[in-house]
């Protein structure tokens, strides 16, 4: 086990410098100017361009660049934005925003997609596995962007149970109806995997064995067919807090979220790529990271599974 | 409802299993297309999907059978409209028809979203192939440069390369930004369609007749193109129609968000853009491209389940 966490965590070194190298070349390398419009109508002097392009190295090789991005990264240092404000204060500012959205949404799609899909596959062909059968296939049909006008209008406008658009403090409350968006679209795919799993492991040889001991069903179902069958609606829970983060930007723009989507969109448009590229970055290590952490919880759910 | 029918399916496949053990003349023994076609045809869902499919394919080809108004021509003095008889859907905030704009609207995601889902499967398909038959280095490159991309997640991958070699403020043709758009879409999902190809001919690989085929002296691209491919298709095919549905909607969400298609291009997420503010006022707008967008979108992931349903021997 401890090997084999060493192994992938080197593992993960080349994959993090290749996706952050792309990142950068994507944003520095590719054509197109960085401070076209930086200037109003007019534009920028030559004066402020060489300055900029000094300031944060854009006249240096490609590699070069990289280098001092990553030496920059490796100590804590986000760096300031073309307006020279903080990107670490501006992070600071929207992070925490995020990550309560996050766990809002993944404490939804778990509670309300792993009821759904046990439920379905318990009573197979039933009523009720057939509803949710056909609910998570609308479900996974409307994109995120179409869930969220649609439940902004109706809870927001037409009966006005909630506020159209979340104020600046983010509180929980009002942060409920955005979770429940974001979270759509994966409680229909854990809803699908936990059912999916839950079948196969009925006809499953120690299922047998535990109802021929004599047990309750309660206690099949709940210690022995249960434990089994979550183990892969945890792990797509897992993987998908990830790209939460990144998912968000829809919903956070949405409903005015000021969280770290809403910075990353922000910054795109405003074609700011010193926010763009450190936080894309920090993303995509966050996104890693949870899929590494999935892969070692894997063993400990299931014995089964070992590491060489 | 469904009860009687698995069981007469259930009786039907014994049937012909027992005709398969023992095949006679009239008998003609069927390979995995034919059952899969037995099965698919007993299936309401794969009907309903069927026929919506021809109905979004003919909105592609002939807009003009269902709708003889000019999407283009707008009227301002009947800005925002609410539906009435002469306008079905209403009229949008430049006094253009929405239902003409909806119908046109198909075009744009249907050859978006397949010419996507196109580029990705021969992206995937060549590098998960390559990946399983030389294995070795081969293998350990692909994989991890796959890797690489996946890293990305898929929102922030696109708005990253859109908006910079397209940003919001620049202006490309209608040509170009479609064609950037697909790329895009495929740059972003032949990893996941590497792994699906690797994994169909890394298990097909160690198969007999590859073996046989093999000793028999085929070269690679026969083995490949003969043996390989053909047998690794079903778990490609599924993925593809279902991948169609999901570009669809991630070309939506690109539109939406500024930097994917853009005017004069006639697109549902740009549609949903142009109104997303005045949801208050004119929810019309909003609300049928949004409609006919998740029917799109419904219509190939309910094909795709529908076949992968039937192709998998597990559920038979």
């Amino acid at each position: 086990m401890g090997r084999y966490t060493i192994r992938r965590l080197l593992q993960l070194i080349p994959v993090l410098l290749g996706t952050t190298f792309l990142i950068n070349f994507m944003v520095w390398q590719l054509p197109g100017d960085p401070f076209a419009g930086r200037c109003g109508q007019r534009p920028c002097p030559e004066s402020y361009i060489t300055m900029m392009r000094e300031q944060f190295g854009l006249d240096q090789p490609m590699l070069v660049q990289y280098w001092n991005f990553l030496k920059n990264m490796l100590t804590g240092d986000l760096g300031v934005d073309f307006k020279q404000v903080s990107v670490a204060s501006q992070l600071a500012d929207a992070w925490p925003i995020t990550i309560r959205l996050a766990i809002l949404a993944v404490t939804i799609e778990a509670c309300i997609g792993i009821t759904a899909g046990v439920l379905s596959g318990l009573k197979r062909g039933g009523f009720l596995d057939n509803s949710v059968t056909i609910s998570t296939l609308f479900l996974l049909s409307l994109p995120t962007f179409v869930t969220g006008y649609l439940l902004q209008w109706l809870l927001g406008m037409r009966f006005g149970v909630i506020k159209p658009t979340v104020s600046d403090g983010a509180p929980m409350a009002e942060l409920i109806v955005p979770a429940i968006v974001l979270a759509s679209l994966n409680m229909a795919f854990t809803a699908r995997l936990t059912r999916t799993s839950i079948v196969e492991n009925r006809r499953a040889d120690y299922v047998r064995t535990a109802i021929a001991k004599g047990l309750t069903n309660r206690r099949v179902v709940s210690v022995h067919l249960l434990r089994n069958s979550l183990i892969p609606a945890i792990t797509f829970i897992g993987t998908e807090v990830g790209s939460m983060m990144s998912g968000a930007i829809i919903t956070e723009g949405i409903f005015n979220i000021h969280g770290v989507g809403g910075l990353l969109w922000r910054a795109i448009l405003g074609q700011d790529y010193t926010i763009v590229v450190p936080i894309a970055s920090l993303l995509v290590l966050v996104y890693l990271l949870t899929n590494l952490i999935v892969d070692l919880l894997y063993g400990v759910l299931d014995p089964r599974i070992r590491y060489e | 409802m469904s009860e009687p029918i698995v069981t007469q399916d259930l009786v039907q496949s014994a049937d012909e299993h027992a005709g398969s053990a023992h095949p006679t003349a009239a008998d003609k023994p069927r390979g995995l297309w034919g059952d899969t076609w037995d099965i698919l045809k007993r299936r309401k869902i794969f009907w309903i999907s069927l026929v919506m499919l021809v109905l979004f394919l003919l909105m592609t080809a002939f807009p003009t059978l269902f709708t003889d108004k000019d999407p283009n021509y707008a009227d301002l003095a009947r800005s925002m409209e609410g539906p009435s008889e002469g306008a079905l859907f209403g009229i949008d905030l430049q006094g253009r028809d929405v239902f003409a704009r909806t119908i046109y609207g198909a075009r744009t995601s249907i050859i978006v979203g397949t010419m996507a889902t196109l580029a990705t499967v021969v992206l995937g398909g060549i590098t998960g192939v390559l990946a399983a038959y030389y294995a070795r280095w081969t293998d350990i490159l692909i994989s991890r440069v796959g890797e690489m991309f996946l890293g990305l997640p898929y929102v922030l991958g696109a708005i990253i390369i859109l908006g910079t070699i397209a940003p919001a403020q620049s202006n490309p043709s209608e040509f170009m930004i479609m064609t950037v758009v697909i790329i895009v879409l495929a740059v972003l999902g032949w990893p996941i369609l590497m792994r699906i190809a690797r994994s169909a001919v890394i298990q097909a690989k160690h198969q007999d007749y590859v073996q046989a085929a093999r000793a028999l002296g085929a070269g690679p691209l026969r083995i490949i193109f003969k043996h390989l491919l053909p047998n690794s298709l079903a778990p490609i095919l599924v993925y593809a129609t279902i991948t169609i549905g999901s570009f669809i909607g991630a070309e939506a969400t690109l539109s939406l968000l500024g930097i994917g298609l853009r005017p004069p291009v006639i697109s549902w997420g740009i549609a949903i853009a142009d109104h997303a503010q005045y949801i208050r006022t004119g929810a019309h707008a909003l609300f049928f491209p949004a409609a006919f967008l998740s029917a799109c979108v419904l219509t190939f992931v309910m094909l795709g389940e529908a076949v992968r349903d039937a192709l998998d021997p597990k559920l038979r």
